[in-house]
């Protein structure tokens, strides 16, 4: 790749602005997440920071099984961002619908409504597993760049 | 004697229709039906009279072809009244309770929504819980509703 | 500093074509709230209808999943309904391992409410303390019952799984230190004036109105209503305990502070308790798959308050019915009355002060001035932003007790 290329990819690697996002779930996994930045599992010790807008961020962080009402708004936020960017469904609702797939007023797993790049699974997802599929998805982008 | 026994005597010997109509399922648990007609007045009769002061919640249920509801009060001693009353399905009107319990606008509201009661003297307000673009005459927890009845009849929306 | 707001709303202006409706509206006069708007229902699933398509025991594991914070408490409420119908005699060893954990999830989640407190009036250092302290709880809950959210210790009948010795002392070793670190939070909560000055006054809910709205949990009991289901209505073994039931009469976020940190002093004792007095015997007893005909209503008190489960049963696999309400329900409705007449700047707090537990995903706030057409959408993080610069200049800054704070805390 261009080296202006290799540079971007190299800061976002270094330096990912995540966005937490909760589609409506239990609320489990969005304080695993939160757990995940506190000093017992400093996440921000991979350059992962936390951003209130999703014009900053490059990896959207979702949690939930999409409630009906929260459709629009995940779609639209994801708009929002700046190419390229990611999306890592946090929990099992946010891969498939978990627990609440085939209930009415939701429409199961992130992936139904956006493209997803990351799947982390768990009931919660542990903030050990956060980590884990973050860093992945983190290494997963100095092979090559994806879209 | 017990305060659940106590309670249940006084509203059978006050409501001579109680009588056969009110249980104690167990400590602290009293079962009561009532007709609508004659449901306010023993309402009232248990929150102004008997202290029955916190309104815990409002059940609403799906029995063919009436629509219940149980309107569990909590008094002294952690004794819990369960007042249930029903209305036919097709004309299902009933009173609120708001003048009684504030806290019961947000519980009459569910029932609108997910049964399809018809609740006379609440103030104009936001529904509760479906969307604004629900459809219309589609009560979730009727049922005969099954999930997906709404995508059905939605005019311009991927399912 | 790290943002672990739970209640943030992601992101930025909105777009006016939104037809989704901002989850509050205020009507504001200048800097004053005259009138408040509170739509909810985004986070509704459809738990209810689903209980009635699945068995008793695929819905405990569903409805375990209300909410993640109190997931234990909507479990067992549920269970002690199915059981009471089912007329068994659940084993005492059971009832006490319940309760244990029950605690230990208020504990949890009084220190992650602390927490987020801290952070929504711009005091990050507690947040930081409460939630390294909260990892304690995490770890003993995570050694109980094998994960950190979500126990899934309850069966139909009892609990799945038994409590060696070893993990009693673990309890005891951990409760330990909780409590000294707690004594530190009752001190800055009660002593420290820039805390007194920053919550009192605030989010006001008086006795009688209180009782009006219906209120639960340490909302309600910090406006001296004395309401406690555990002491009320006593279910598992709380019948059997010593504890206190903490009010406050100050009736604003203050004395919900004050209610929460001692309220966790009172877990602690409830715990050591329970571990002191388990008895032996089994942890389950046999309940068929088919409950009888009936119906019973359960109540519990979970860290936000009440929160109340009925079950109808009509002989079969399935429920008729469940319902369940959640103590957030009973107490939204005491926050449009908190917030009339107060500064935009008290939202978040007032808010978060009731503890709501609505899986907040998008707590966007429409303002618009009371004799003006326009109107503003803001998101939660602005407001906070907001608040916590308006009342910096108006003199509360957390600077000094953060250090002192830091120098107590540390070393413990």
């Amino acid at each position: 790749m261009g080296l202006i290329k290799k540079a971007v990819n190299w800061a976002r690697i270094k330096s990912p602005w995540i966005l937490h996002f909760n589609t409506g779930a239990c609320n489990a996994c969005d304080i695993e997440i939160i757990a995940a930045l506190t000093p017992r599992y400093d996440l921000e010790r991979f350059g992962v920071i936390l951003k209130g807008t999703p014009r900053h961020a490059d990896i959207l962080v979702c949690s939930g099984p999409v409630t009906r009402q929260i459709e629009d708004r995940l779609v639209r936020i994801y708009e929002q961002m700046a190419e390229p960017k990611f999306v890592i469904a946090v929990g099992t609702c946010a891969c498939s619908g978990g627990v609440f797939s085939g209930c009415y007023n939701v429409k199961g797993g992130i992936k139904s409504v956006i493209p997803v790049s990351a799947f982390i699974p768990g009931c919660p997802a542990s903030p050990k597993a956060i980590i884990d599929g973050v860093v992945k998805l983190l290494s997963s982008l100095e092979e090559k760049p994806k879209k | 004697m017990p305060y659940e026994e106590d309670v249940k005597q006084k509203l059978t010997s006050k409501f001579a229709y109680l009588e056969g109509n009110a249980r104690v399922t167990r400590p602290r648990r009293i079962f009561l039906e009532a007709e609508t007609k004659n449901f306010l007045e023993i309402f009232e009769y248990l929150v102004k009279q008997l202290n029955f002061t916190h309104l815990c919640a409002i059940t609403g249920l799906d029995e063919q072809d009436k629509l219940s509801f149980i309107y569990h009060l909590a008094g002294e001693s952690g004794v819990l009244v369960n007042l249930k009353t029903s209305v036919p399905k097709e004309n299902p009107v009933l009173k609120s309770v708001i003048s009684y319990f504030l806290g019961a606008e947000i519980y009459e509201r569910e029932l609108i929504d997910l049964l399809g009661a018809k609740i006379e003297g609440l103030p104009a307000g936001n529904r509760y819980p479906l969307t604004d673009d629900w459809p219309v005459g589609q009560f979730p927890l009727r049922k005969d509703w099954k999930p997906a009845m709404d995508k059905e009849s939605e005019v311009g929306k991927d399912a | 500093m790290p943002d672990t707001n739970k209640f943030k709303i992601p992101f930025g202006p909105q777009h006016p074509a939104l037809k989704e409706p901002v989850s509050f509206s205020l009507a504001l006069k200048g800097e004053r709230i005259m009138g408040v708007g509170i739509r909810l229902g985004y986070n509704h699933r459809g738990i209810e209808k689903a209980c009635e398509e699945r068995t008793y025991i695929q819905d405990l594991y569903l409805i375990e999943r209300i909410c993640g914070i109190c997931s234990h408490s909507h479990s067992t409420c549920f269970v002690q309904a199915v059981e009471e119908i089912a007329a068994v005699e659940v084993p005492k060893r059971a009832l006490y391992i319940r309760t244990l954990i029950a605690e230990l999830e208020r504990v949890h989640s009084h220190l992650l409410w602390l927490g987020v407190a801290g952070h929504e009036i711009g005091f990050d250092t507690l947040l930081m303390y409460a939630w390294r302290d909260r990892e304690v709880v995490m770890d003993l809950l995570a050694l109980l019952t094998g994960n950190r959210v979500n126990y899934g210790i309850n069966t139909i009948g009892g609990v799945r799984r038994d409590i060696s010795g070893e993990q009693i002392e673990e309890i005891l070793k951990g409760v330990d230190i909780l409590e000294e670190r707690t004594k530190y939070y009752i001190e800055v909560a009660t002593q420290e004036t820039t805390i007194i000055k920053r919550l009192s006054g605030v989010g006001v809910v008086s006795y009688e109105d209180a009782l009006k709205l219906d209120a639960v949990g340490p909302t309600a009991r910090a406006s001296g209503v004395d309401r406690d289901v555990r002491r009320d209505d006593p279910y598992a073994v709380y019948g059997e305990l010593h504890f206190d039931v903490i009010t406050d009469k100050h009736c604003d976020v203050y004395g919900r502070t004050v209610v929460r940190v001692k309220e966790l002093m009172e877990s602690y004792k409830i715990i050591r308790q329970c571990l002191k007095q388990l008895p032996d015997g089994s942890i389950a007893i046999k309940v068929p798959r088919k409950i009888p005909v009936g119906e019973a209503i359960s109540r519990y008190e979970a860290p936000r308050g009440e929160d109340v489960h009925y079950v109808k049963s009509n002989g079969s696999e399935k429920p008729e019915r469940v319902k369940v309400r959640a103590p957030t329900l009973a107490n939204v409705q005491a926050v449009k009355h908190m917030l009339k007449d107060r500064f935009l700047a008290d939202m978040p707090i007032v808010i978060a002060a009731i503890d709501p537990c609505f899986s907040c995903t998008d707590r966007l706030i429409s303002v618009k001035g009371v004799n003006s057409k326009n109107k503003k959408i803001i998101t939660w993080e602005a407001l906070r932003a907001y608040g916590i610069d308006w009342y910096r200049g108006r003199g509360i800054d957390f600077t000094k007790i953060s250090n002192d704070l830091r120098k107590r805390l540390e070393g413990i």
